[in-house]
């Protein structure tokens, strides 16, 4: 029982995990209460590959469509996926040997986020995206397909100019987490939501700052800033000089 | 005098240099459910492999059948030279 206690500020810091007993609980009163605490990243594209090409060439990425028979295999809810593409959003998934591996998805200029009322503004339309739902099918988890799917995603954004690639975290998806800080994403702020039936009350640490939504067309507007360190040409990584 | 190194020894070395783990590395320890390795570590993995072993991993070969554990990386390298060793 004690272990069980402790077991979220050993996982997450006192903070955090102090955040997410607070969810649990609200979870227990009713599924429609909740306290989303989600982090924001920017993430460069790197100019180098992160796989080298014999690897990475048994990968295929395509774009997906609306209307695509892969959307079935998709695991988000068929009115998301239409909610995206009505906003524009381009799916891109992977294949190996015409196996559906995984897909990434990516919007430019602004995501309207499903989870919260949030729309992420982005700082720079022309070089930065959005990047959301990466999902890899179980039997591809930990062997190359992440790596590709990046490796493929990162060709895609370099070629319309992309020079960042933004995304909103749960902070309690640790491998996720883990996984974005490896390809160089660094945190430039934080959010927390408050999810009281239809209400809505938004605290993050970027412009506005505070928000409190009552009904599906109020949204918070949250306007992404890009870090000054950003490089303009990020260095590649993992395959690094071996990569051939 | 010094010895020489047994491959499953070479493949523990990699492993404790690459991600700083020190605890017991069993061969059969599941070292992606372990989180001792993840995606990102693999690729630098079958890339020291391919070198040090002198064998032509592909990339269907890198999944976690085949690199879970440092006895089914063994397993696999075996495999690559048996099959490098057969006429054609």
């Amino acid at each position: 029982m004690l272990a069980r206690l402790v077991s979220p500020f050993q996982e997450f810091g006192l903070f955090a995990g102090a955040i997410y007993c607070v969810d649990r609980i609200l979870q227990r009163l009713s599924p429609r209460l909740r306290l989303q605490f989600y982090e924001l990243l920017e993430q460069p594209i790197p100019e180098e590959p992160l796989l080298p090409p014999r690897f990475a060439g048994s990968f295929e990425l395509r774009e997906i469509r609306a209307g695509a028979p892969e959307l079935a295999r998709m695991p988000a809810r068929p009115e998301i996926k239409s909610s995206r593409f009505r906003q524009n959003a381009i799916c891109l998934a992977a294949f190996q040997k015409d196996e559906f591996v995984g897909h990434i998805w990516f919007c430019f200029r602004a995501y309207q986020e499903d989870e919260v009322r949030c729309t992420f503004l982005l700082p720079d339309a022309k070089h930065s995206a959005f990047d959301f739902d990466l999902y890899l099918f179980p039997e591809h988890r930990m062997g190359l397909g992440f790596v590709a799917i990046w490796n493929a995603a990162n060709e895609f954004l370099r070629d319309r100019g992309v020079r960042c690639s933004y995304s909103r975290l749960t902070r309690f998806n640790l491998p996720s987490r883990r996984a974005h800080l490896r390809l160089g994403a660094r945190c430039i702020g934080r959010m927390f939501v408050l999810q009281l039936a239809k209400l809505e009350c938004t605290l993050a640490t970027l412009p506005p700052y505070v928000h409190v939504s009552c009904g599906e067309r109020d949204r918070t507007q949250l306007k992404l800033r890009a870090s000054r360190s950003v490089p303009e040409s990020p260095r590649g990584s993992l395959a690094g000089q071996q990569a051939g | 005098m010094e010895t020489a190194m047994s491959e499953l020894q070479i493949l523990s070395q990699y492993i404790r240099d690459e991600t700083g783990y020190e605890g017991e590395l069993a061969a059969d320890l599941d070292l992606l459910e372990k989180h001792i390795l993840d995606s990102f570590n693999i690729v630098q993995w079958a890339m020291f492999i391919q070198a040090e072993f002198q064998i032509e991993l592909e990339a269907e070969e890198l999944v976690r059948d085949n690199l879970s554990s440092l006895s089914r990386v063994m397993a696999l390298i075996d495999s690559k030279r048996a099959a490098a060793a057969k006429p054609n």
